[in-house]
């Protein structure tokens, strides 16, 4: 019955967003607008790491390898190969799949805080050998991409374009969320609820949860990995700080304050976060002291975040 | 001989990881609370230390200030702020991201961004089976084994150290027992910060003294806590020690990044083989 309720609400409430996210484009100034894009490709992050998290319950503290995996993974077959934009990205999807598939056989079998910290790391094994192979990944200073053009059939489109980096990564964005919510409601998608509930339980039921937490862990991996090369097209650089705590610690702060478990949840915590960096940052250089105050803040009045506060408060 | 000064350097940086670390199972096993701020109370613990060397000229305090003013700011941050969301680890371990980012930044804006040195209080070298060996470093050895021995006098032999440790066994037991819960977990979390910032001072003439100084430790000391078996005060302790001794051995033959590499990936391969860490009890 509550899942019912939520999904309606969920689709209610997206669809007009990216409606709305449509038409904005137009209309839009330039800063803004790159601010819009910075919250969209993050948003894809964050979705990505709700599956793990709101779903089955994993709370990986490594995501940044995927999403650093991503961003190095479009650059560098760019720089090396001279691939397409398209092309590239399937690389850096198919790199996530491949670096899901190996965290996933070693990590997903832990229970609870012994998979927290092998995430972790797998992270600080990253993060290290990036900085430390300059030669590879640039090291701190990071590598410059010059991004190829895109050729459709009768138009060459570049997406140094403001518009359309903003509009192509809207469609990624409206892709992957339909991608992950056919996820999320398909029997599979029930599986990973139930998992969450009660992991014992399922077990007795006879599902082989490893397979069902090492599917949703791939899933996330990979939308992470797609969402670090957009990150890096958009910024046109990738940098070992991809991989760093940062990058790891983030995707679980946004979805907790906007609300695990509910795949839109996490875009209000990202659209919170860096609303607030763009407008108080120019203010006030120590913006992330507010920021702190507020996750206390929403964390104290409701431990399912603000999207789950707002739905617990419709279904009651 | 450069293998054994390294190997000693290992051991002296596994009694400070030992130091924190100790305070971060505290913490996790009496309150539930993932403490992801650990590390910043490491890092208060170093700047207040910069603090004091240069305004009082004496670093030797800053071993008694400190832990008093760690007290003065864990008591009503755990009465006030942390109590919530104790026994909730995933909530708890975002908190304690929202504390330090605030600390963080606090110490930003108060301390600056560049990374300074403290001077070395106790130059002397010692000369020690054919090697030098800075004095500091000895003493530092010196007063983390007094701490600890202190802690363990504290936890093994006196009643309040039982009621910790019954509420760490099971806290609801401890509870319909009559202990005081209220008083139990605002001293652990006091000895838990009072840990951390000790290995702070003791770490800041050794290292450099830099905001973010917390980031690397808190998550080598998350691994300690772990692969000790969580809870465990003796794994805690021996995985400190063993780990940063091999990451010391490892590091006379290849680059300190790549020993630190080669150190986690045994880890993992530790974890995979025992899943629930190596002194669970």
């Amino acid at each position: 019955m509550t899942d019912i309720k939520r999904k309606i609400n969920i689709n209610f409430i997206t669809i007009p967003i990216f409606i709305l996210l449509i038409l904005m484009g137009f209309f839009l100034p330039e800063g803004v607008k790159s601010l819009v894009i910075h919250i969209m490709v993050l948003s894809i992050f964050a979705m990505a790491y709700d599956i793990c998290l709101g779903f089955t319950n994993q709370c990986s503290l490594g995501h940044s390898i995927f999403f650093g995996v991503g961003a190095y993974g479009v650059a560098l077959s760019i720089i090396h190969f001279q691939t397409g934009l398209l092309s590239s990205f399937f690389i850096c999807i198919i790199l996530g799949i491949i670096l899901g598939l190996i965290a996933g056989i070693i990590c997903v079998k832990l229970s609870e805080a012994y998979f927290v910290i092998v995430t972790a790391v797998f992270y600080a094994i990253f993060h290290l050998s990036a900085m430390n192979m300059t030669w590879l990944t640039g090291g701190d200073d990071g590598l410059a991409i010059h991004l190829p053009k895109i050729s459709l059939r009768f138009v060459e489109i570049s997406l140094y374009d403001k518009i359309i980096n903003y509009y192509f990564v809207l469609l990624v964005l409206i892709v992957s969320y339909f991608i992950l919510n056919r996820f999320v409601n398909s029997p599979l998608g029930k599986v990973f609820v139930a998992i969450k509930e009660n992991e014992k339980r399922v077990k007795f039921l006879g599902y082989n949860v490893f397979l069902y937490k090492l599917i949703a862990f791939v899933i996330s991996g990979t939308f992470a990995a797609l969402s670090g090369g957009l990150y890096a097209i958009t910024l046109r650089y990738a940098s070992a700080d991809f991989f760093s705590f940062h990058w790891s610690i983030l995707p679980v702060v946004w979805c907790l304050i906007g609300g695990i478990g509910t795949l839109f949840g996490p875009w209000i915590g990202v659209a919170i976060m860096y609303i607030f960096q763009y407008y108080i940052s120019s203010i006030w250089h120590y913006y992330l002291i507010i920021f702190g105050i507020i996750i206390l803040l929403i964390l104290r009045i409701s431990k399912k975040g603000i999207f789950g506060y707002i739905i617990g408060r419709l279904q009651t | 001989m450069d293998g054994f000064f390294l190997f000693l350097n290992g051991l002296i940086w596994g009694l400070i990881i030992a130091l924190i670390a100790l305070g971060l199972t505290l913490i996790f096993g009496v309150m539930g609370i993932v403490n992801m701020a650990h590390g910043d109370f490491y890092m208060i613990g170093a700047v207040i230390s910069y603090y004091i060397v240069s305004y009082l000229n004496n670093f030797w305090l800053s071993l008694i200030i400190v832990p008093l003013l760690a007290i003065l700011l864990a008591a009503p941050l755990e009465r006030f702020v942390l109590r919530p969301y104790e026994g909730f680890p995933s909530s708890s371990m975002i908190a304690t991201v929202g504390i330090s980012f605030i600390i963080q930044q606090l110490a930003l804006a108060v301390y600056g961004g560049i990374p300074k040195k403290i001077v070395n209080p106790f130059p002397l070298d010692i000369s020690m089976f054919g090697i030098y060996y800075p004095g500091y470093r000895m003493l530092v050895a010196l007063i983390s084994i007094v701490t600890l021995l202190f802690l363990w006098l504290f936890l093994y032999k006196t009643s309040f150290g039982i009621l910790i440790r019954a509420s760490m066994q099971d806290r609801e037991m401890a509870n319909a027992m009559g202990i005081n819960v209220n008083r139990v977990l605002i001293s652990t979390f006091a000895i838990g910060v009072v840990l951390a910032t000790i290995g702070g001072v003791l770490a800041a003439p050794i290292t450099q003294v830099f905001y973010l100084m917390g980031n690397d430790i808190v998550l080598l000391s998350f691994i300690v806590v772990v692969i000790g078996g969580l809870g465990s005060l003796k794994g805690t302790f021996i995985t400190a020690l063993a780990l940063c001794a091999i990451e010391g051995v490892m590091a006379s033959f290849l680059s300190p990044t790549q020993a630190r590499v080669l150190t986690f990936l045994l880890m993992i391969v530790i974890l995979m083989f025992k899943p629930s860490g190596i002194f669970k009890d």
